[in-house]
């Protein structure tokens, strides 16, 4: 089969499930609301594997606001990501492979985001894992990638045994795996397990705390996100589809489908939530703001950002108004797969021309690359906030929730906003204007079928934001009004436009001020620059403790203590039998001898000692 | 009494008319090669084994000194079978050069003992039983000293008769004990009238180191080793198989009947000898290079298996009894049968001289592991049935530690069997015996070992006849 | 005649029929044929017994069959399966007839090789279709003695200590299998009445509580020692490495399996308080071999070691939702019987044939595989996956219904072990992929590795059948669970009301 043939292939099938989608949206939205709220509808359901009475996994599709959202997310970027490769991957060995992972993984991510029940969720989830392991590790002969991919699946891995410790604990108390029995506010389900338990916890916060760890694990929470910006090793479409726009943002999914339980029963883990997005979302900035390699900037910010939308759900109360942050998270998400999605097909325009990664290599691209670099500036204004592109409106429903619910996140979010802006526009900067360096063979634009994407998306990053989501994707899934805080939105703006300005005074010519600034933080630069040294740690953990000691004298353990055990009862035998050969000793005399004391030995024994 | 009461010894009376027969051919050949004695005397005694089989009537003769019942009767079928595959296996081995001219004496110093084992069986009064005793013991050493231009021949011969004279002499001051203490010689009177008191139970003792001796129990089985090495390996599975079986059969008998009374003393007796005799049998047999004196070892830890049915007591126990000494005979003898024939052609009895024996002679190989599978009790050969019955006799008793202790024995065993295994199959070597072909007879009797060991354990028939013929306590 | 019998009758022939072969080919051809068979008839087997179910034959044992052998002792040769002995007849077949196409160019000896290799077989089969303790303890040693030979022979490495080791170690176990069994016998009538081996009837009575304290630890061991339960696991390491590939596959595919099985069918069943009055330390002992087989594998080097060791690992895991004593826990334990039986002999069977063109089994001695034998990467790939229990593969399957299962119990013991051996499922995830990324990815590193010749028709077979089994399982499980659990019952009755 031609490459070619794959690929058209990979790009109608994921066009009609993209149309579909649009069309179960279009049908979703419309259909007549119950006392004013979308309910959940149970589309499909059957028995997959039969545990308990109670317990079974079930495979269905569940549609509710969110759920149907994420279809017209993933299917959109999917689509688009589907159609770039064609160029991108143009002359790759093994096209087929990719697209046949590429439609793997929209397969087990549509399936994660309709899924009935828990159980289903976690399947997917790992098929999800999996498939995002293959395609980091896409290139298989780099050593680099291979470790990647490892990487990514097995902090995963580790993140998922909470997943699934929190699955046990939660079926263990409610006793279902279904989602609609769960998150029913009226049900009894979702009183289950409220008793003090352990640490002053109760059982169901413990085991959505253990679930959440699963979320922190897929979307690079710290401090389980070191597996992200290895896994840019993998092809840029890739890095588009599965760590920016959809994959990584699984974990918010999961918390936002079992919010409901989180809101009623267990605050404190939804607290914990909203911190640990909190303090990601300024790590990440801060790291952001010192790359020089394109794509491990874009997935900074992408932790960053979905630390955005987690501390959003962890603000969010339940229910009308107080699910202000839950819809804001939702709404955040949706802009965000579009504007990152943009974004790394945008960096991949640009690899593409320039074969390097890093922006130094770069410079001056504006004019070689008109359409990639219009694209690009509409991202970056986008993830910047500037009105009236979408990312100024959902960000701002997450500052308007964070302000209402906990001042010190709020000014945690107001400094990420200008940090964004700062990065994202020394991205910008380094890679179309500053100082032109000398390309050994002059960049071109990209092909149609890699630009047309670009446009689609840049023009979805433009207007996604006047979707009114507060009417559709709610907490509760009644509607409600929101109006602009004004005296959130204006500063947050202000704050952006300072960091563009910034950027723009150090980038835009090339100046020494970086330096000095870099200079100015001395080593806490070199820290950041350096991600805070987690890797190093985590290599120290597994590497050193896990390998040489546990493992190696587990195994020496092994064959020298419990094997040498054995062995040494057949050395005793030998030994025994070796010992006693004296007594064989061919001389008729002693054998006389012998004879005589045993019977003597007999009469003594039986007739004197042993007497019954 | 009359004549045909004297049919009761018919066993007796074939043999001793066979050993006439050959004696008489002995004389009445003549110079010509004598060879052909072998076959007939074979014919003839495999017709006398058939004969053996045909049912007649039970009792007893002379006042009940010899006693004849069903199970006995079995029990020296048992023992013409495994006769007739020895001198089917020694036919090869009787025609060699220095020996075809001396043929029928090895058969009628057999015959002799065989005929003192069947009385020994047979014998109601410790009187025949002491006759029966000797008369088969005294021509055993001739037939151990029988190759008399090997030294270590004449050496086992001289070993065994000095050893196992002082074994009868601690034997029959048992036996007077008893007599003194009981005044009686009469099996069943005995039994009534022992009481277990101090002397008794002495007796009791001296007998069992006599028949210690025969059975090679420990300590009393030194002079197995250097005999068994030494004497010509038909004489060697004939001791190994024969005299122990007929030995271990009279032991089960009395044991049962005559010392009933003495059962709690004798049960710990049993019970301390068959651990040590089982063990150290094994770790002899563990380090033995010596084919001959390996299988003289293993033998000796058999006989400890085998005193797991005398210790249970019961039914089963003599039924597991005599059917394992049936099955040990097949088994033994195939062995013995390999070494033999391999010592015959090329005089080679170590183990490491085994070493790639399947690649040059496949057949010889397969039969020596089936006889070792059976030896070391491993399913689905025949071998495997007998232990495990005897280990039921002994764990209807409730003896389950003792059982316990004895098939970690097996172990052990199961481990120095197959180092010959690994010899023949494992191991390859350049200088490996060559191919050659046996004789009819020897093939034959492998045969017949075969089969048998095949055919006893599946088909229940066997055990099952056995068992209706055997009595407890 | 009934078809259980049949699954004896057609290996013996097939042995037979090979005793007159002439040379390798005619060897493995017969050989192919009769397993082909066999494995038609284990096919149907199950097909009937799920329409026997279906027409509402609720007997506890279909197909059952009992002929009178040893009167006097009342031993006889009873016969009858039910789902779950079916289905582990299935997985006995598919493994056979995986394993005789993987042992395809066994120049050496072939005919003899082929031989032993049924004989064991037959011997597997006998176990799992005997209703009998005294039948089901023969099949038991006639399917371990083989053993020594094949590996002896036709092994690599130390393959002479580790054959010894291996049988001794085994017939060791069954030495206190034996004495469990008497055991059973002697106190099978209580009330008094004819002393038998059926498990059926043993079953129905009460054997009394300190016969079982007695009799329990020696049985349970006694299997659990094929079952590679620690600390009488290390027969698994050497005998796996040493053992040929065919042997591998079928020892830790099936042969380990019998552990497992006799543990409830005989042990548990037979003698339940016991069993609840002891299971804590054995649930130790495995949940320990659990991890500790797991942690084991990480440093390995040799593959056949590192899958030894994950055998170790995912053995114990059956013992131990054995132990866990509740219908889904038991259930899990069944699946992942077959689950591992397949994946592991998938594994045995690659790397026999990686071994077999590279020369080596030594991670740190091979690269880039993927390559240049691109379909027996990619077989291996799905081994991995399944092996750390990706769903859609039979693992997950099996391992999930472990754990929820063990999950459910009320105390807080069983369910801190239950997470403790959750962990298992990371440290696969490590090893597994330090091999595949080891050995398959990344650059080639031995320059004789550029020009490996990819897997041939017979491998293909071999490999593929496996495969399709897993994915079967792994994708639509709900049936295979089903028949499980429903068989389940009489033996979880048992065990939760005890007896009365």
């Amino acid at each position: 089969m031609k490459p070619a043939v794959s690929g058209i292939i990979g790009t109608l099938g994921m066009f009609t499930s993209f149309v579909l989608s649009l069309y179960t949206a279009f049908l979703y939205f419309t259909c007549d609301k119950v006392d004013g709220a979308y309910q959940k509808i149970l589309a499909a359901n059957t028995t997959w594997l039969h545990f308990t009475d109670k317990l079974h996994i079930d495979m269905g599709v569940l549609l509710d606001p969110i759920s149907v959202m994420m279809l017209v997310v993933i299917t959109t970027v999917s689509l688009m990501v589907h159609i770039y490769s064609n160029g991108y991957m143009k002359g790759e060995r093994g096209f087929h492979r990719f697209y046949s992972f590429l439609s793997l993984f929209s397969f087990s991510m549509l399936g994660l985001v309709v899924a009935t029940n828990i159980f289903q969720m976690y399947i997917f989830w790992e098929l999800v894992g999996a498939s995002s392991y293959l395609l980091i590790s896409f290139y298989y002969e780099k050593p680099s990638a291979v470790a990647a991919g490892k990487k990514a699946f097995i902090v995963t891995r580790f993140a998922d045994l909470g997943f699934l410790i929190g699955i046990l604990l939660l079926s263990y108390t409610t006793e279902t795996f279904d989602f609609i029995t769960l998150t029913d506010v009226h049900g009894t389900a979702i009183l289950q397990g409220s008793g003090i338990m352990f640490m002053g916890l109760s059982t169901m916060t413990w085991s959505l705390l253990f679930v959440f760890m699963g979320g922190m694990g897929k979307s690079a929470m710290f401090p389980l996100h070191i597996w992200l910006p290895d896994a840019m090793e993998g092809p840029t479409p890739v890095s588009a589809l599965i760590h920016a726009a959809t994959m990584v943002v699984a974990g918010v999914y999961l918390v936002a489908r079992l919010f409901p339980v989180y809101a009623i029963s267990a605050p404190q883990g939804l607290e914990f939530v909203a911190w640990v997005g909190g303090f990601t979302s300024l790590f990440a900035a801060v790291i952001a703001c010192t790359q020089i390699d394109i794509k491990r900037i874009l997935a900074f910010s992408t932790m960053s950002q979905i630390g955005y939308m987690m501390l959003a759900l962890g603000v969010s109360g339940y229910g009308g108004e107080h699910g202000l942050g839950f819809m804001a998270s939702m709404f955040h998400l949706f802009t965000h797969a579009m504007f990152k999605a943009l974004l790394f097909l945008g960096a991949g325009a640009l690899i593409h021309a320039v074969h390097s990664n890093n922006f130094t290599e770069m410079g001056g691209l504006r004019k070689y690359m008109p359409i990639t670099h219009i694209t690009f500036l509409v991202a970056c204004l986008t993830i910047a906030g500037i009105p009236p592109f979408s990312g100024f409106f959902s960000k701002d429903e997450i500052l308007v929730a964070a302000f209402e619910h906990n001042k010190i996140l709020f000014a945690i979010e107001y400094i990420v906003a200008g940090l964004t802006a700062f990065y994202m526009f020394r991205l910008y900067y380094n890679v179309f204007w500053g100082k032109e360096t000398h390309y050994h063979h002059t960049p071109h634009e990209a092909p149609m079928i890699m630009s047309v994407p670009l446009m689609i998306l840049a023009f979805a990053s433009v207007f996604a934001g006047f979707i009114p989501f507060s009417k559709l994707v709610t907490s509760d899934g009644i509607a409600f009004e929101t109006h602009t805080e004004w005296m959130v939105a204006i500063p947050s703006v202000l704050i952006a436009v300072l960091g563009i300005g910034v950027a723009t005074l150090f980038y835009k010519k090339e100046t020494a001020m970086p330096q000095q600034m870099a200079a100015r933080f001395g080593r806490f630069y070199v820290w950041a620059s350096n991600k805070f040294y987690f890797d190093e740690i985590y290599l120290f953990v597994t590497k050193r403790i896990i390998f040489s000691y546990i493992s190696r004298p587990i195994a020496w353990f092994d064959r020298h203590i419990v094997d040498g055990a054995m062995n040494g009862i057949a050395w005793v035998t030998n030994y025994a039998s070796y010992s006693i050969r004296g007594l064989q000793s061919g001389q008729l005399q002693k054998y006389g001898f012998v004879f005589i004391s045993g019977v003597l030995a007999l009469v003594l024994v039986f007739i004197y000692l042993w007497t019954i | 009494m009359n004549i045909e009461n004297l049919f009761l010894m018919r066993h007796e009376l074939l043999l001793i008319a066979f050993a006439m027969v050959v004696l008489f051919l002995e004389v009445s050949w003549g110079t010509k090669s004598k060879t052909p004695i072998i076959n007939i005397s074979i014919i003839l005694f495999g017709i006398i084994t058939l004969i053996g089989f045909v049912p007649a009537e039970t009792g007893s003769l002379f006042g009940g000194s010899f006693v004849l019942d069903n199970i006995r009767i079995m029990m020296k079928n048992v023992l013409n079978i495994g006769v007739f595959i020895i001198l089917l296996q020694a036919s090869y081995w009787l025609r060699t050069d220095d020996l075809k001219t001396r043929i029928s004496e090895f058969v009628i110093l057999m015959i002799s003992t065989l005929i003192g084992m069947n009385f020994m069986i047979s014998s109601g009064d410790f009187l025949m039983f002491y006759l029966g005793l000797e008369l088969a013991t005294i021509p055993i050493a001739a037939l151990a000293a029988y190759d008399r231009l090997r030294n270590r021949s004449g050496e086992a011969g001289i070993k065994l008769i000095l050893m196992s004279a002082l074994s009868s002499g601690i034997l029959l001051y048992g036996l007077s004990m008893i007599y003194g203490t009981t005044g009686s010689i009469y099996f069943d009177e005995v039994a009534t009238r022992i009481s277990g008191n101090g002397l008794q139970t002495m007796a009791f003792l001296f007998f069992f180191a006599g028949m210690g001796f025969k059975i090679a129990i420990v300590p009393f089985h030194l002079w197995t080793a250097d005999v068994y090495e030494g004497a010509p390996v038909s004489v060697t599975s004939y001791l190994s198989v024969i005299s122990k079986g007929a030995a271990i059969f009279i032991f089960t008998i009395v044991m049962f009947t005559v010392f009933k009374n003495l059962a709690a003393i004798w049960h710990n007796v049993l019970y301390a000898s068959i651990l040590l005799t089982i063990t150290v049998g094994n770790l002899f047999a563990l380090r033995q290079q010596n084919l001959k004196r390996f299988l003289a070892f293993s033998s000796i830890s058999q006989a400890g298996f085998l005193l797991l049915g005398v210790i249970g007591g019961n039914q089963m126990g003599m039924a597991s009894i005599v059917f394992y000494v049936l099955v040990y005979i097949f088994s033994n003898l195939a062995a013995f049968g390999v070494v033999g024939a391999i010592s015959n052609i090329t005089g080679k009895e170590n183990i490491d001289d085994y070493n790639g024996l399947y690649h040059t002679n496949p057949k010889l190989s397969l039969v020596m592991l089936i006889g070792l599978f059976s030896l070391a009790g491993i399913p689905p050969v025949a071998g495997f049935f007998g232990k495990f019955f005897l280990f039921m006799a002994a764990a209807e008793k409730g003896l389950y530690i003792l059982v316990l202790l004895a098939v970690i024995n097996t172990i052990i065993s199961l481990y120095y069997y197959l180092l010959v295994v690994r010899a023949m199959f494992l191991v390859k070597s350049d200088t490996a015996i060559p191919h050659f072909k046996n004789d009819t007879t020897t093939r034959i009797s492998l045969l017949l070992c075969v089969a048998g060991i095949f055919v006893l354990g599946l088909a229940s028939f066997f055990f099952e006849y056995i068992r209706e013929l055997s009595f407890g306590m | 005649m009934n078809i259980l019998t049949l699954l004896i009758i057609i290996p013996v022939i097939t042995v037979i029929a090979i005793m007159f072969s002439k040379d390798l080919k005619q060897a493995r051809v017969v050989s192919a044929i009769g397993m082909g068979i066999q494995l038609g008839v284990a096919i149907f087997l199950m097909f009937s017994y799920l329409a026997a179910r279906k027409a509402g034959d609720t007997t506890e044992m279909l197909f059952f069959q009992d002929v009178m052998w040893f009167k006097s002792l009342n031993i006889h040769y009873t016969i009858g399966v039910d789902g779950i002995a079916v289905a582990m007849i299935l997985l006995t077949g598919i493994v056979m007839f995986a394993g005789i196409f993987a042992s395809w160019n066994m120049e050496f000896l072939s005919r003899e090789f082929f031989i032993s290799l049924i004989l064991l077989g037959t011997g597997v089969f006998g176990f799992f279709i005997s209703l009998d303790l005294f039948t089901m303890f023969l099949f038991y040693e006639v399917a371990v003695i083989p053993m020594y030979l094949l590996i002896g022979i036709w092994g690599s490495g130390p393959k002479e200590y580790s054959a010894m080791k291996l049988t001794l170690m085994l017939m060791g176990a069954s030495a206190f299998l034996l004495v469990g069994i008497l055991g059973i016998y002697f106190n099978s009538a209580p009330q008094g009445g004819a002393l038998t081996f059926n498990i059926i009837e043993i079953a129905k009575v009460q054997i009394p509580v300190e016969a079982q304290r007695l009799f329990f630890p020696l049985t349970f061991v006694g299997f659990g020692v094929l079952g590679a339960l620690f600390p009488f696991h290390t027969w698994s390491p050497d005998g796996h490495a040493s053992a040929p590939t065919a042997v591998s596959m079928l020892h830790a595919g099936v042969l380990m399996k019998l552990g497992g099985y006799g543990c409830f069918r005989v042990a548990m069943y037979l003698m339940p308080e016991a069993a609840n009055e002891m299971a804590w330390i054995f649930i130790i002992l495995t949940s320990i071999s659990v991890v500790y087989g797991a942690f084991g594998a990480i440093v390995q080097k040799d593959l056949k070691y590192i899958n030894a060791y994950s055998s170790v690992s995912h053995c114990g895991l059956v013992i131990f939702a054995l132990l866990m004593m509740n219908k889904t826990s038991m259930d899990g334990a069944i699946l992942q019987m077959i689950s591992h039986g397949l994946m592991t002999a998938l594994f045995f069977a690659l790397i026999g044939m990686i071994y077999g063109r590279t020369h080596t089994r030594n991670i740190n001695e091979m690269g880039g595989l993927m390559r240049v034998i691109p379909f027996l990467s990619v077989c291996y790939v799905i081994a991995g996956l399944a092996s750390l229990g990706l769903p859609g593969l039979s693992g997950f399957v099996a391992e999930m219904t472990v754990f929820v299962g063990s999950f459910q119990h009320a105390d807080t013991f069983h369910r801190v072990v239950t997470v403790i051996v959750c962990s298992s499922i990371v440290i696969t995830a490590v090893y597994i992929l330090r091999v595949v990324g080891k050995i398959l990815l990344g650059p080639i590193i031995d320059e004789h590795h550029q020009h490996l010749t990819d897997a041939t028709w017979t491998e293909k077979i071999s490999t593929v059948t496996l495969i399709l089994a897993i994915a079967a399982i792994g994708i639509a499980p709900l049936w295979l669970s089903n028949i499980i659990s429903d068989s389940l019952t009489p033996i979880i009755d048992r065990l939760t009301l005890l007896g009365h």
